[in-house]
């Protein structure tokens, strides 16, 4: 008896909050559709992983093959090659662009010339905004193997110039250094809001207590934008299977593809110039599967360290 | 120097490793802006080479400006590809901007009532793919399907909403006062005169920096334009093509770059690419930093 009259209240209640938020519900309308459209039906799309696809069958007329499309990506010698190096630049940038942006933040922080540091602000972001078709062209200014400016240096000391782009050995460095060029002054705005959070008490005490300033970056500064730090770098081992495919697919070209190509150059080319929809969508899949994983594990992992996640 | 030392003891005592220090710290900005500056300033004054330059690279950095030619712009300026290559960028970038923005404003404004029955449902309808990305060939099926390969649209409609940018923006939304709301609906106002009148005009901020994110992702958008466009290019194609030398032949062979220096000319196109977003930049400074915080902050 009662039972019925609560549920009977609630439900009367979630009709009257329905219709209270009917305009809501209108606005939310054709995001919603465009949900369905652009983002539910790739999805859907997606079985073609399982099956093999025939432009001509379409998505759903193609027949299904089970696992085959993965199997022949993890017995192929280039999976273990695609895994490589993707993992190897992901990290790779991380290794080298995470200490240079703090060391970037802290400089800046610290730097008492305020013209000097912003300028060096302002430049240091710009590249954050320039394309990588951008970024090739510059590079290819100062790499040029004929007559570009490190070249002209290298021979300037009696070196013989490289051609820099197309050298299995110097290509990851081009991929590592430039990607630091380009986003060091971006990643450090992150440390650099924390730093403007620090109590500046803590500076004050640590001057009347006689603390150089070296001790004051060691002691203080950089204690306090640990936490930063750690959600910064657990964040970007959740996205370590993205290693930037507009910049390697900018820059890299056959004769590099044995150390340039990581998995999203690779769905690219297979799917796309080959014609393997299925293959190229199973090693997509597979790539989502993990990359979820992944970031999920270090969201949540996130959070209970620093109390703050990307949601 | 004694006035400081009468002035603050302290700091004079520690001035030798304070020095040192702030000497360290100097010239690791110095040796970061030079680092910076060079490359940048290697392809501007390669654009400026003139025609029948000899010398070398490191020679041609410091050619005084007198000596500068405009040959590779007159050039890259005269041909119709490049201005049709600008033409596109600008109706994507325009087109692009004002699609995003009509579907993330009314997106982010739904997730920020926290009242709304089924919003948890919403979250999750807009989270999965968020955190689930199956990759570029089923999407690449789908806008062939739905037969917008070739159009300009095609570059923009499908990343129209980046739900990054809508959950930065659902969260400034959730720090309106509540009571604003409130009192409107009490008002007898409908929820769409409720985000046009109240949440629309106090988010002006936002809404300029999230419109800037989107802009800046469309105007740099190579790979959209080359998956999904057939006969029209926006500039980054355009540009990629002199560089890689592929859409350099025809011009080369008539002659419609005259006789510039192709390095002069890739050089050109690159700063005339960039030209835009370098000229923006101040205003896109302003708000990005603003905007990153916000998300960083409260994310």
């Amino acid at each position: 008896m009662s039972n019925t009259s609560i549920s009977n209240s609630k439900g009367a209640k979630l009709r009257r909050d329905i219709k209270r938020h009917l305009g809501v519900y209108v606005l939310a309308f054709v995001p919603f559709i465009y949900y369905l459209v652009f983002k539910y039906i790739p999805i859907f799309n997606a079985q073609i992983a399982f099956k093999d696809f025939m432009a001509l069958d379409g998505v759903l007329g193609s027949k299904w093959v089970g696992l085959k499309n993965f199997k022949t990506f993890f017995n192929s010698f280039y999976f273990w090659s695609l895994l490589r190096n993707t993992v190897f630049y992901s990290i790779g940038k991380l290794v080298i662009s995470l200490p240079l942006s703090i060391i970037l933040s802290i400089t800046i922080y610290e730097c008492t010339k305020p013209h000097l540091r912003k300028i060096v602000q302002t430049i240091s972001y710009l590249p954050h905004f320039l394309s990588w078709v951008i970024m090739y062209g510059i590079l290819l200014a100062i790499l040029a193997p004929g007559d570009g400016l490190i070249n002209d240096i290298i021979k300037l000391l009696g070196g013989q110039p490289i051609d820099f782009l197309s050298n299995t050995k110097t290509f990851p460095w081009v991929v590592l250094i430039s990607d630091a060029w380009k986003e060091m002054g971006w990643s450090a705005i992150i440390f650099i809001a924390a730093l403007m959070g620090i109590d500046g008490s803590l500076f004050e005490a640590a001057m009347v207590e006689g603390a150089s300033s070296w001790q004051r970056v060691r002691y203080i500064t950089l204690p306090s934008i640990k936490p930063v730090i750690v959600t910064v770098l657990i964040l970007k081992l959740g996205t370590i299977l993205d290693a930037g495919f507009n910049q390697i697919f900018m820059l890299y070209s056959p004769q590099v593809y044995s150390v340039a190509d990581i998995i999203d150059t690779w769905v690219y080319r297979q799917g796309l110039l080959e014609f393997e929809f299925g293959l190229a969508t199973a090693v997509g899949l597979f790539k989502g599967v993990f990359g979820m994983i992944l970031v999920l594990l270090s969201n949540a992992f996130s959070k209970k360290v620093s109390g703050t996640g990307l949601f | 120097m004694k006035k400081d030392n009468s002035q603050n003891a302290v700091k004079v005592k520690l001035s030798r490793t304070d020095r040192i220090f702030n000497i360290c710290v100097d010239a690791f900005l110095i040796f970061m802006l030079i680092v910076l500056v060079i490359p940048l300033w290697s392809t501007i004054t390669l654009s400026f080479r003139p025609n029948h330059y000899i010398g070398s690279y490191l020679e041609g950095m410091f050619l005084p400006p007198w000596k500068w030619s405009l040959d590779a712009y007159h050039a890259l300026l005269g041909n119709d590809g490049f201005l049709d290559a600008f033409l596109n960028s600008f109706k994507i970038l325009v087109g692009g901007v004002t699609c995003s923005l009509l579907l993330t404003i009314p997106m982010a404004y739904v997730l920020s009532v926290h009242t709304l029955p089924g919003r948890k449902w919403i979250n999750i309808i807009i989270m999965v793919p968020y955190v689930f990305n199956v990759g570029m060939i089923p999407t690449y099926l789908l806008v062939k399907s739905v037969g917008l390969i070739g159009h300009l649209s095609a570059v923009f409609l499908p990343t129209a909403i980046s739900t990054y940018n809508c959950i930065i923006m659902k969260q400034f939304f959730e720090g309106i006062p509540g009571e604003l709301k409130e009192s409107a609906r009490i008002d007898g106002c409908s929820e769409i005169r409720v985000l046009f009148n109240i949440i629309i005009p106090l988010s002006k901020a936002i809404i300029m920096t999230i419109g800037l994110y989107y802009g800046v992702a469309f105007w740099n958008d190579f790979f959209h334009a080359m998956l999904y466009l057939t006969d029209k290019y926006p500039l980054p194609i355009l540009l990629r093509n002199i560089l890689i030398g592929s859409g350099m032949n025809e011009f080369v062979e008539s002659n419609a770059f005259g006789n510039a220096p192709i390095q002069a000319i890739k050089a050109a196109s690159v700063f005339m690419a960039a030209l835009p977003m370098v000229g923006a930049y101040p205003f896109i400074q302003k708000y990005f930093t603003k905007g990153t915080l916000a998300g960083s902050v409260k994310g």
